[in-house]
C-alpha cells in the first residue's frame, strides 16, 4: 500500500507562512524613499485579487490594466479549487494559525466539522455586493481579506510594534545601562537606528480609529475558537466568488468507499467543513484543498486526483445548493443597503464635508468610492502619516477610505507616491508637475485663532513653511493697538486661494497644536467642479466693476 | 584724549592694561594676532558647471578656515565635532534654501584632518528630514567626505535650562550641546519675518518648540545664541536668497555671490550678511539685540575683517 506523505502537511504549512511573511515583508516596503517612485509590485497581493477586479470593472466601469493579473489567480482556481484560501490568502494563513493554537487548549477530539449550510451565508453576501456593484457600490471591498489583512497590519499592528520598540530604544537609551564592560545601547542602538531609516516610515506613526478597525479583527480572529476558519467558512466575499469558480476542479477529492469505514477522521482536520457527511457530500466551493483529509485517513481512502476536464462526472461533486429565492433575497438586500449608504446628504452631492480632504489625483468622490478599497496602503506610504483612515467624515460607504488629516501630517509638495501605490487607481498616479496643478483644499485663517489677528504678536511660521515658491500666504503689514494704546506693527497673514493647493503644512505647524489658527477645507478642491466656492481673479483689475 | 592722568585713573589704566597682557596668555582665543573675520570671494569667471561651482566653493572654504589660522585653531585631536548647516528644507542646491554641501563637506575634511575624532553633520529640518538631507546635497556630501549623517531624533530632545531673556527653558538636542566642537555653517537668505536668516538664527535647528520664537525673533535668537556659546561660523554667501524666503523655491529669487565669510564674531558675521542681501544691519532686530547685549559687534568692520579673493 502506498504511504501518504506524513510531511505534506507541512509543506503546505511552509508555503503558507511563506506568503503571509511575504505580504508582511511587502507591507514594510511600502515606505517613501525619496526621489523613487513606489513600485508596481508592492500592490502584487491586490493585483492578484479576482474580487477587487470584478468590483471595479462592475462599478466603476473600468478594468485596471495591472489587475488583469488576477485572472491567474482565477485560472489556478479553476484547476486546483480555492487552493487560494488553503495555501496563499494571508488572512486565512491567521486564521489557520489561530485554530492550530486553539487546538492546543481546546478539546478537538469531539468535533465534526460537517459543512453547515450557514455557509451559503458568504454566497448571498457576494450576491448581495455584485448587484450593489452593479450600481455603483464597492462597498464589499472592504471585507476583501487582503485589504483588512493590510488595513490591520498597517493602521493598528505596525504602529503598535514602533511604539514599543521607540519607547524601548529610547528608555534604554537614556538609562544606558552597562554589563560589566558592555553597553546595551551598543546593541540596541543599531538595531534601531536601522528600523528607523529603513523600516518606519516616520516617527511616531499611527492611525485614527484604530481602536475599530482592530476590533474587527479581534472579533474575527476570535471567532475561530467558535468555529475554526469561521471567517472563511462564513463570510469571507472573495472566498465566496472563488468558491463559485471552483465549483467543477480539476483536483477533485475521491474516497474508496470500499476502504472507508466512516471514522470522520476526515471530517474533523477539515479547514472548510467542505464535506456534508462521513466521508461523503464533498463540496469543493467549501474545499480550501489544505489536503488534511487526506493525509489524516489511516485507511488511505481519500485521495485527489487530476481530471483532464471539468465536464467529468467522476469523482462526484456536490453543490453547495444555493436558492434562487435565497439569490434574489440577496439581491434585493445589496440594493436596498446601497441606497441607504447613498440616500444621505453627502451621498446624493448635495453637501461637502470641510475635512473629507482626499489624496492629491482622487477622483470626484463617487468615482472614488466606487474604486477606493479603504486598504490603506496609500496611508501606509504617505511621508508624513497625514494620510487617515476616515472613520465618519466619508459616511458608511467611505469608511477607513483615506484622508488628510493636516494636523497629524500635511501632504507633501514633491511627493506623489499615494497615486503609485494605489491598487484600484482611486488616486490617479499624478507626476509633480500635474500634483502642483491639483488643488485638494483650501486654507482658511480663523480670526478668533490665529495668533497675529488675536494677540497682535507676530508669527507667520505658516507663510514660511508654504511650499508654493510664489507663497500662497502673504501678509500685510497693519498697525495694532496693544492693552496699554501703544502701537505695533505686525505682518498679518493672508491666503491666496489662486495660490493654495491645500497642502496642509500651514495647519501642521501653526504653533496652536490643539485648534490651529488656519485649517484646511475642501472648498476649492480640483477633484470637484461643482465645489469651486471663488471666482478666479482678472489679472490686472485691482478694483471689482461694482 | 587725557592730558594728564590722576593717580587713581594711573592705578586703574595699569591694572587694565596688566590684565589685558595676561590675559591673551590664558586664553588662546582672545589672542590680538588671531583673526576674527576674514572675507573669501571668486572674482573669476563665473563658474559654467555644478563641478565648478562645487570647485569654488571649496577653494572658498579653505581659504576663510586657514586664513583664521587653519582649523587646528579650532579643532583638537580627538574632538567630537558637529558641524551645523542649515538644512532647512526639501530644495536643491541652485535654490539656495539650504547651505552649500560642498561647504559642508570641506570643512568635514578640514575638521578630520585637525584630528577631530569623529565629525557629525545635522540638523532639525523643517520639512521632512529625509527628504531634505537628500535633495540639499549635504547627506551625500558629508558621507562621502567622512562624516557621520545624524537624524535627530524627537524622543531625544531634553528640556535645557538655558536661562535666556525670553527663553528659559527649551529642548536642545544633547549630542550636539556635548560635542566639543559647533561648527556653525548656515547659508544667507530671506526671512519673511526675521528679514534675514544667517548664523544666529542657524541655531533654530539645534532645538524643538521653535515656532513660539517668531513672536519675538531677536531677543530668543540672542538666548539661544548665548547658550550655544558660538566658536567657529562660516557664512556660506556662495548663493543668496533674496526673496521669498526662508524655503523659497524659485531660481529668479538666488542671486550668485560666490562669497563666503568666516570668524569667531557672530553678530559681525551676520551684519556682512545682511549686506550681502543688500540690508542695513541695524535694520535686522536680531543683528541690533545681539550687538546689545554683547554677543559680537555689528559693525564688522572694526573687526577688520581679512578681504581675500580668489580667482
Amino acid at each position: 500500500m502506498k504511504r501518504r506523505l506524513p510531511f505534506r502537511r507541512w509543506i503546505r504549512r511552509v508555503v503558507q507562512i511563506v506568503f503571509l511573511l511575504a505580504f508582511v515583508g511587502l507591507i514594510l516596503a511600502t515606505r517613501p524613499v525619496p526621489g523613487e517612485t513606489p513600485s508596481w509590485w508592492l500592490k502584487a497581493y491586490f493585483l492578484a485579487d479576482p474580487l477587487i477586479l470584478v468590483m471595479t470593472v462592475l462599478a466603476a466601469h473600468a478594468v485596471p490594466l495591472l489587475a488583469l493579473f488576477s485572472l491567474v489567480t482565477v485560472l489556478l482556481t479553476f484547476i486546483l479549487g480555492r487552493v487560494f484560501c488553503g495555501w496563499i490568502c494571508p488572512l486565512g494563513t491567521v486564521h489557520a494559525l489561530t485554530g492550530w493554537a486553539l487546538d492546543k487548549v481546546q478539546k478537538p477530539a469531539k468535533r465534526r466539522d460537517t459543512f453547515s449550510p450557514w455557509q451559503k451565508a458568504k454566497y448571498y453576501i457576494l450576491g448581495g455586493a455584485l448587484v450593489m456593484a452593479l450600481v455603483g457600490g464597492h462597498w464589499i471591498t472592504i471585507f476583501d481579506p487582503l485589504v483588512l489583512l493590510y488595513r490591520t497590519v498597517t493602521t493598528s499592528l505596525l504602529p503598535a510594534a514602533q511604539w514599543g520598540i521607540e519607547t524601548g530604544a529610547n528608555a534604554v537609551y537614556q538609562a544606558d545601562p552597562r554589563i560589566g564592560g558592555f553597553k546595551l545601547t551598543s546593541v540596541t542602538e543599531p538595531a534601531y537606528q536601522y528600523l528607523r531609516n529603513h523600516v518606519f516610515v516616520l516617527p511616531k506613526q499611527a492611525f485614527l480609529g484604530t481602536g475599530v478597525i482592530l476590533a474587527f479583527f479581534i472579533a474575527i480572529v476570535a471567532a475561530n475558537a467558535y468555529r475554526r476558519r469561521f471567517w472563511c467558512r462564513y463570510v469571507c466575499p472573495l472566498g465566496a466568488l472563488l468558491g463559485l469558480l471552483a465549483k467543477r476542479p480539476l483536483l477533485r477529492r475521491k474516497v474508496a468507499s470500499e476502504s472507508c469505514n466512516e471514522c470522520g477522521l476526515c471530517t474533523t482536520a477539515c479547514h472548510g467543513a467542505s464535506a456534508s457527511g462521513l466521508g461523503t457530500g464533498w463540496k469543493p466551493s467549501e474545499c480550501f484543498v489544505c489536503l488534511n483529509c487526506s493525509t489524516t485517513c489511516s485507511r488511505d481512502a481519500c485521495e485527489f486526483t487530476f481530471q483532464p476536464v471539468i465536464w467529468r462526472k467522476e469523482p462526484a461533486v456536490q453543490p453547495v445548493g444555493l436558492t434562487r429565492r435565497g439569490v434574489l433575497w440577496a439581491a434585493a438586500g445589496g440594493l436596498v443597503s446601497f441606497a441607504f449608504l447613498r440616500a444621505t446628504p453627502q451621498g446624493r452631492g448635495s453637501v461637502y464635508h470641510p475635512r473629507l480632504i482626499r489624496p492629491p489625483g482622487s477622483r470626484p468622490e463617487p468615482d472614488f468610492l466606487a474604486r477606493c478599497t479603504a486598504c490603506g496602503m496609500c496611508m501606509k506610504v504617505c511621508p508624513t502619516g497625514g494620510l487617515q483612515p476616515a472613520i465618519t467624515e466619508a459616511g458608511l460607504e467611505g469608511l477607513f477610505t483615506p484622508h488628510l488629516v493636516p494636523i497629524i501630517g500635511y501632504c507633501d509638495y514633491t511627493c506623489t507616491a499615494c497615486g503609485h501605490v494605489c491598487p484600484t487607481e482611486a488616486i490617479r498616479p499624478l507626476t509633480e508637475d500635474e500634483k502642483h496643478q491639483i488643488k485638494i483644499g483650501l486654507a482658511a485663517f480663523d480670526v478668533t485663532r490665529c495668533i497675529p489677528y488675536v494677540y497682535g504678536r507676530n508669527c507667520v511660521v505658516c507663510e514660511e513653511h508654504c511650499p508654493i515658491p510664489e507663497k500662497a500666504i502673504y501678509c500685510v503689514e497693519t498697525e495694532v493697538e496693544l492693552r496699554d494704546g501703544k502701537k505695533r506693527r505686525i505682518k498679518l497673514p493672508k491666503v491666496d486661494p489662486e495660490k493654495c493647493i491645500g497642502c496642509g503644512v500651514c495647519e501642521y505647524v501653526c504653533p496652536l497644536d490643539d485648534a490651529p489658527g488656519i485649517r484646511v477645507i475642501t472648498t476649492n478642491e480640483t477633484r470637484h467642479d461643482r465645489h469651486q466656492a471663488l471666482l478666479p481673479e482678472v489679472e490686472g483689475e485691482e478694483e471689482l466693476p461694482y | 584724549m587725557h592730558a594728564k592722568s590722576t593717580r587713581r585713573e594711573f592705578l586703574w589704566q595699569s591694572a587694565v592694561a596688566t590684565g589685558g597682557l595676561l590675559l591673551p596668555a590664558q586664553l588662546s582665543w582672545a589672542a590680538p594676532s588671531e583673526t576674527k573675520m576674514v572675507i573669501t570671494k571668486w572674482t573669476g569667471p563665473s563658474p559654467q558647471s555644478p563641478t565648478e561651482f562645487a570647485k569654488i566653493a571649496t577653494q572658498l572654504t579653505e581659504q576663510a578656515v586657514a586664513t583664521l589660522g587653519g582649523m587646528s585653531r579650532f579643532v583638537k585631536r580627538g574632538d567630537v565635532v558637529w558641524i551645523k548647516p542649515n538644512i532647512g528644507w526639501d530644495r536643491t542646491p541652485e535654490l539656495g534654501a539650504n547651505t552649500n554641501p560642498d561647504v559642508v563637506a570641506t570643512l568635514v575634511r578640514l575638521c578630520l584632518d585637525a584630528g577631530a575624532k569623529v565629525v557629525k553633520v545635522g540638523d532639525n529640518p523643517c520639512d521632512l528630514p529625509q527628504k531634505a538631507y537628500a535633495s540639499s546635497g549635504i547627506a551625500d556630501a558629508a558621507r562621502k567626505a567622512g562624516a557621520q549623517v545624524v537624524f535627530l531624533d524627537r524622543d531625544r530632545f531634553r528640556e535645557m535650562d538655558i536661562k535666556g531673556e525670553r527663553v528659559k527653558t527649551i529642548p536642545v538636542y544633547p549630542e550636539i550641546v556635548e560635542s566639543d566642537v559647533v561648527i556653525n555653517v548656515p547659508i544667507a537668505k530671506h526671512h519673511v519675518l526675521a528679514t534675514a536668516t544667517l548664523c544666529m538664527k542657524n541655531y533654530m535647528g539645534v532645538i524643538e518648540n521653535r515656532r513660539v520664537f517668531h513672536q519675538d525673533i531677536p531677543t530668543c535668537l540672542a538666548d539661544i545664541t548665548r547658550f550655544m556659546r558660538p566658536s567657529l561660523c562660516l557664512l556660506d554667501c556662495t548663493r543668496v536668497m533674496l526673496a521669498h524666503g526662508p524655503k523659497g523655491g524659485n531660481i529668479e529669487d538666488v542671486a550668485v555671490r560666490l562669497t563666503l565669510a568666516a570668524g569667531t564674531d557672530i553678530v559681525a558675521l551676520d551684519a556682512f550678511g545682511a549686506e550681502m542681501l543688500g540690508r542695513k544691519p541695524s535694520d535686522i532686530g536680531s543683528i541690533v539685540k545681539g550687538h546689545q547685549v554683547g554677543l559680537g559687534t555689528m559693525d564688522y568692520r572694526s573687526l577688520q575683517p581679512k578681504e581675500i579673493t580668489l580667482s
